[in-house]
């Protein structure tokens, strides 16, 4: 059985009367990958920051091994912190940024040394001990900030946005890099990021948040293949969200169709949400298809098209290698297995249309995240 | 590019009238002092003045009441360093604190504070010395105080603990506003990364804080320590004229229309304040480095 | 803020602020004591706004401290734009360490090193003076510049550099990108340097009083030469008007930018056109005023000639407290007579030493000065002083006989006595036995330790010894001097202080109880006491008798316009005037035969000035102090250091 390392129970926590967190329930465990996705203001910060001791939660438990920390200050914790634009001494040079905590708790110096040398090459980064840490590059400096936060064999280290200040290549190098130390290492990573690609592909275990609460908790393939809301659909890859009726057992109802599908467990007629990732819509002649509509754009992304079908006033997204023409006349094909049904929530309806789809909305949402 | 270099062509000769300045108002009287020091009055070149200060003997009585002989100038010199140097300790002691608080506080807090701490500057510094005299003497208003809640007289005025209080008051300012701003560009994240590593309150300031507050330590003690070596109205005012210090004597030099050897003291005090200063500069660098 | 840190911040503050709220309390007081409160009054201010001296020397301060801080800004921005442009590793480095010499040098290496300089350069072109209000300029702008290059370097080092770029792209001239652009983003740095540079200027005293010359006179100058009598409440005031002015400024400023002056801060980009507006309006002000008062020293000098008088501090009737003003009195009485306006321009000085020092350095003008007799000897003798024109001087007639042919001018040729007087003992009955009285010994007696005041000045307590011991105060034998020197080591751990103008103080509010002082400042002491201070005076037998007297250094520009002025001075109302003021002893015969002159000084007053006049060129010739030979003054010098290390 795996030993829960971090419980946090019925956190909350506001700022001037302005609710971040709303009484979370999370538990997280030994040696694992864990991340927390949401956009900006979702809370997944704040979470970090009562974690890690620099925010103490209105309400609610902080459990560390099963005893309360909630009055620990940061640094009786064995919590360590990955800042995300690193915070590293600029007085002190690569091998005594490292050697900090050790040097704080008094270790003696051969042994400081060995553990330094050895945090070095476990970041790649051997020989850069005298380096002063403003001439390193943003890569560099992210290393010195992990090997320094693990220096000290915390349980739990913490990442907050690490890789945000990178360029692309180097984030995709630094996330299997992150993954590689975390294995290595053994402890576990909370790792904090709005970049649900990052999330999807580092992760053993992912937390989506929004509005201050937990959305969904679960492995990548699942919050992927079966989002529980709305939310957690379009937040992460590309969705769309069709009110719909379930019919009865792996019936449902929509666009005034009826499709097979896989879901059981809802009740008669009920109201639901209904998913469909754009890559698991076949197009078929006009004639042959479940659904008719008509192509309004038409965009060459390299892999495939991303084309937008306008059904009966909704606007589909369809991922295909074939090409279509604007305003040609389509069918419509989905598979049983490629419909995923979800409960109505708060969030049916706002997601899940691309009659306004843009991708400088996305970007522009990007930017806006927290420092 | 052409617009940019004009540019740069403008802006540097907009350099030439402080540099010509600088030349004949900052550099040459510095020669002039030199050429001073090693003339005499009818300014053939001599040593003199310099031997001088290194030489000039007195009779003290000590305590015991012996007398032994000092030299003279270097018992001065030596005097007026020791008083400067317990002032700036204590500029320090309480200006570091005061600035720490500063940087804590509110914005708003600190708004006021600093506002605060800046106006007694500027009040004429003579009027604020006398004003100390009132509330120093022994039959002054901090020893009324004391005798209202039945505390004996406190003998102060004429004492080294005057001159230094003075010192202290004047030139405290001068030690809290260069640490105050260096400490108000440091990045917060940075003490959260030092607690989160295990530094409790005590090493979050001595391992971080300090150390990063460093280059304004080093430019308030240099704010203090000059001004404090070379002062002669507070040793005259609150050391009851008990105190002769460096100052004095290049004050009495010149109103004693002894300008040759006024020159020949002030630019030994020069050199040794250059020294150190430089001493000091390398210090901060190499732990800047470090 | 945690407890702690409120009641050590508090703590602070009650430290700053301490003198701050004695000297607003003092302001008010009724009397003319700095240490006895007797009653709340607004008397001082009343005094302040009449003292046209005082009020000029503020006016000059400001207009230092204006044209200073300005100038400094300008080259100092200026300087900074153009280090910051500089390619060369070296120049630059070598830039910051000559901006940084004023900065670490001790302000008095910097006032003496600019002074030697004006002076040699002075001597060199036969300047009449060199040190003026130009001299004061300069050594200001010069130590304003690097605290101005201070704050607006890094400032300039912090902009980003494609701002100007961007402006440039966008059509720019270069000009206009550093004005519209890089200008506004260093401004908080160039403001706050400004401020610095004011507040240094406004505050320097060392500095100034090196490089201070012909009639202009600061206030800090100003407050320091009154040491001779001493600094009066209506100081207090105008620190008070000071202290309000700044904090009514400071809640201005607040208002037009939200960074704290002094330091800096990290830059505000959000100011409101409302704010830029205000600091458009604020700059534009200052800049006008600032325009103004240098456009007034230079064009603004006088089509009348100008009469330059250096005197003691606090050494005339100047219309303070009722009194008749004596210079605006001349003023008056030259254009009723001589059918012309004439300018007095009136400053002073702390000590002969420090009048001869400036005179001596032939870098200053003046036309009347009014220095002791043994000074005057000196003067005389090394050809300083210019014979006078006794028929421009008919009223020279008033001088009563025993003040004439005196040994510092046995000829009369070069001086009318201004003032005389002795030293005496002043002691506190309810303190001192009066049987212990009488003689020097009362300031070496072993019962009044700690509570004995000698003179902070070489000569005059030199001389207490010399008179204690019978010994000649002008012998220049080193014996002599070696053996006063012993008897003032045998005083030294009975004496208190060695004080000038903190007399008052200490007497008036019986902090000591046995002092020497010169008779006349005795009765202000008396007016001032405290209650439980009775305060009394004798003169020892043999003691320093002195007379201050009006001559021409040869520096003068306006003889003949000095001679009228030194004439007017004998007239029966201003030297009436005079003598009522300064209280010590007038040689003019129409003043000390005046009955309504007895009546305002009282008996006991009238008795201690004026006894029996007839012996008293003997007793002067016999102890006045002589002019000493420059290996005496030297030794005299050097010994008095060696007692002040004891």
């Amino acid at each position: 059985m795996r030993r829960k390392i971090i419980e946090l129970k019925g956190i909350t926590k506001a700022y001037d009367g302005e609710t971040v967190l709303d009484h979370i329930n999370l538990d997280i465990y030994d040696n694992e990958f864990v991340t927390l996705l949401g956009p900006s203001g979702c809370g997944k910060t704040t979470t970090l920051r009562i974690i890690a001791g620099f925010e103490q939660p209105d309400e609610g438990d902080v459990l560390f091994l099963g005893e309360d920390i909630a009055s620990l200050p940061p640094y009786r914790r064995n919590v360590n912190t990955v800042f995300q634009r690193y915070a590293l001494f600029p007085h002190l040079n690569v091998f005594e940024n490292i050697a900090f905590p050790l040097r704080v708790k008094k270790v003696p110096g051969a042994e400081i040394e060995q553990k330094v040398t050895e945090m070095l090459r476990l970041v790649a980064l051997p020989g850069f001990e005298k380096r002063s840490v403003t001439s390193l590059s943003g890569g560099q400096q992210q290393r010195v900030a992990i090997a320094r936060a693990l220096v000290s064999q915390p349980k739990v280290l913490l990442l907050d946005e690490p890789l945000a200040a990178l360029d692309a290549k180097l984030r995709k190098d630094m996330q299997a890099e992150l993954h590689k130390i975390q294995r290595a290492s053994g402890i576990t990573f909370i790792f904090v990021t709005h970049d649900q690609e990052e999330a999807l592909s580092m992760s053993d275990t992912v937390v989506v948040m929004a509005e201050g609460l937990i959305q969904q908790i679960g492995t990548p393939t699942d919050i992927y293949n079966e989002p529980q809301n709305a939310f957690v659909a379009d937040f992460i890859g590309e969705s769309n969200i069709v009110s719909g009726v379930m019919l009865e057992d792996r019936k449902v109802k929509f666009h005034g169709q009826v499709f097979e599908c896989v879901d059981e467990g809802f009740g008669k007629n009920e109201p639901v949400d209904v998913v469909v990732r754009p890559e698991d819509v076949d197009i078929v002649p006009e004639d042959r298809g479940q659904l008719r509509g008509v192509v309004t754009s038409v965009t060459f992304l390299g892999v495939h098209y991303e084309i937008i079908v306008d059904v009966q006033g909704f606007k589909w997204m369809i991922q295909t290698t074939d090409f279509c023409a604007v305003d040609s006349h389509i069918g419509l094909s989905i598979e049983p297995d490629a419909i995923q049904i979800m409960h109505k929530s708060k969030y049916s309806g706002m997601f899940g249309d691309y009659s306004s789809f843009s991708n400088e909305f996305d970007e522009l949402s990007d930017a806006e995240e927290e420092e | 590019m052409k617009k940019n270099n004009a540019l740069k062509h403008v802006q540097r000769a907009v350099l030439a009238p402080y540099g010509v300045w600088a030349l004949l108002f900052i550099v040459v009287p510095l020669f002039f002092v030199a050429y001073y020091a090693f003339t005499d009055a009818s300014f053939h070149f001599t040593t003199d003045n310099i031997t001088r200060f290194f030489t000039a003997k007195s009779q003290v009585t000590d305590a015991a009441g012996g007398t032994r002989e000092v030299r003279t100038y270097l018992l001065i010199f030596w005097r007026s360093l020791k008083l400067a140097i317990i002032s700036t300790v204590i500029c320090l002691l309480l200006g570091y604190p005061t600035a720490y608080i500063l940087f804590r506080a509110s914005e708003r807090t600190q708004k006021i504070l600093i506002t605060l701490i800046m106006i007694p500057m500027w009040m004429n510094f003579l009027i604020r010395t006398y004003a100390w005299m009132t509330i120093l003497q022994d039959t002054g208003i901090l020893n009324r105080m004391l005798a209202r809640i039945g505390l004996g007289p406190m003998h102060i005025i004429g004492t080294e603990t005057a001159v230094v209080i003075g010192m202290v008051y004047d030139y405290f300012p001068y030690m809290i506003l260069p640490i105050y701003s260096v400490m108000a560009k440091l990045d917060m994240k940075l003490v959260e990364a030092a607690k989160d590593l295990g530094c409790n309150g005590y090493n979050v300031m001595k391992r971080v804080i300090f150390p990063l507050s460093l280059p304004g330590v080093i430019s308030g003690i240099t704010m203090v320590l000059i001004p404090s070596i070379s002062t002669f109205y507070i040793s005259q005012k609150l050391g009851n004229g008990k105190f002769y210090l460096i100052g004095d004597a290049i004050e009495g030099q010149y109103t004693a229309n002894n300008l040759h050897f006024a020159a020949a003291i002030a630019l030994l005090l020069m050199i040794v304040l250059l020294v150190c200063m430089a001493l000091m500069q390398r210090y901060a660098n190499k732990k800047a480095v470090a | 803020m945690k407890l702690s840190s409120k009641i050590f911040t508090a703590l602070i503050l009650v430290f700053l602020f301490a003198p701050i709220v004695i000297l607003l309390v003092f302001s008010f007081n009724a009397s003319k004591s700095l240490s006895v409160m007797s009653g709340g009054s607004l008397y001082w201010y009343r005094e302040l706004f009449r003292d046209a001296e005082t009020l000029g020397a503020v006016r000059n301060t400001l207009v230092l401290a204006v044209s200073a801080a300005l100038i400094s800004t300008v080259m100092g921005t200026a300087a900074s734009v153009g280090i910051h442009r500089l390619r060369s590793k070296a120049v630059r480095l070598g830039y910051e360490q000559v901006t940084n010499i004023p900065m670490i040098n001790p302000d008095i290496i910097t006032g003496i090193s600019l002074m030697l300089m004006f002076v040699f350069v002075g001597r060199l072109f036969g300047a009449a003076t060199s040190l003026n209000f130009w001299t004061m300029l300069i050594a200001h702008i010069t130590f304003g510049v690097p605290y101005v290059i201070l704050q607006v370097l890094p400032k300039l080092q912090q902009m980003d550099e494609s701002l100007a770029e961007a402006a440039m792209d966008l059509g720019c001239t270069p000009l206009q990108a550093f004005f519209k652009v890089e200008i506004p983003e260093i401004m908080p740095g160039i403001v706050t340097g400004m401020i610095m540079a004011f507040t240094l200027s406004l505050d320097d005293f060392v500095i100034s009083y090196f490089t201070s010359g012909n009639g202009f006179e600061t206030l800090p100058i100003r407050i320091y030469n009154m040491t001779k009598k001493t600094v009066t409440p209506k100081m207090y005031a105008l620190s008070t008007i000071i202290f309000f002015t700044i904090l009514a400024l400071l809640i201005m400023s607040n208002l037009i930018d939200t960074s704290a002056p002094g330091v800096a801060r990290p830059m505000r980009r959000e100011r409101t056109a409302e704010q830029k507006k205000r600091l458009r309006l604020a700059g534009g002000i200052g800049g006008v005023l600032a325009a103004g008062m240098i456009a007034l020293m230079i064009i603004g000098a006088p089509d009348h000639p100008v009469l330059n008088v250096y005197n003691w501090g606090e050494y005339i009737s100047d219309g303070s407290e009722d009194c008749f003003n004596t210079i605006r009195g001349f003023e008056q009485w030259y254009r009723e007579n001589y059918g012309s306006e004439v300018e007095v321009n009136y400053t002073t000085f702390a000590s002969n030493e420090d009048m001869y020092a400036k005179i001596a350095s032939g870098a200053v003008s003046y036309d009347v000065i009014i220095p002791s007799d043994y000074m005057i000897a000196r003067m005389r003798d090394e050809g300083m002083l210019l014979p006078l024109n006794f028929d421009n001087i008919p009223n020279y007639e008033n001088i009563g006989e025993s003040f004439r042919g005196l040994y510092y001018d046995p000829e009369n040729q070069y001086t009318v006595p201004y003032t005389y007087s002795f030293v005496g003992v002043i002691w506190d009955a309810e303190r001192v036995d009066e049987a212990d009285t009488g003689d020097w010994d009362l300031m070496w007696n072993e019962k009044y330790k700690g509570d004995i005041l000698q003179f902070n000045n070489s000569r005059d307590a030199f001389a207490t010894a010399q008179y204690k011991l019978g010994l000649d105060v002008n012998d220049p034998d080193p014996e002599n001097w070696s053996r006063a020197l012993e008897e003032l080591k045998t005083q030294q751990p009975l004496v208190k202080s060695y004080v000038m103008d903190e007399i008052y103080n200490m007497m008036e509010s019986g902090e000591a109880a046995v002092a020497s002082y010169y008779a006349g400042d005795y009765f202000t002491m008396l007016d001032a006491q405290a209650a439980g201070v009775d305060l009394r005076f004798y003169v020892p037998e043999r003691t320093n008798y002195f007379i201050d007297a009006m001559c021409i250094p040869s520096c003068c520009q306006q003889k003949e316009l000095a001679e009228a002025f030194i004439n007017y001075m004998l007239e029966e109302e201003p030297a009436v005037a005079n003598a009522e003021y300064i209280m010590y002893g007038c040689p003019n015969r129409v003043v000390y035969e005046s009955e309504e002159y007895a009546e305002d000084m009282g008996e006991e007053a009238m008795e201690i000035l004026y006894p029996n006049l007839d012996d008293f060129a003997e007793k002067y010739n016999r102890f006045a102090y002589r002019n000493l030979d420059p290996e005496t003054l030297s030794l005299v010098n050097t010994l008095w250091e060696e007692l002040k290390i004891n």
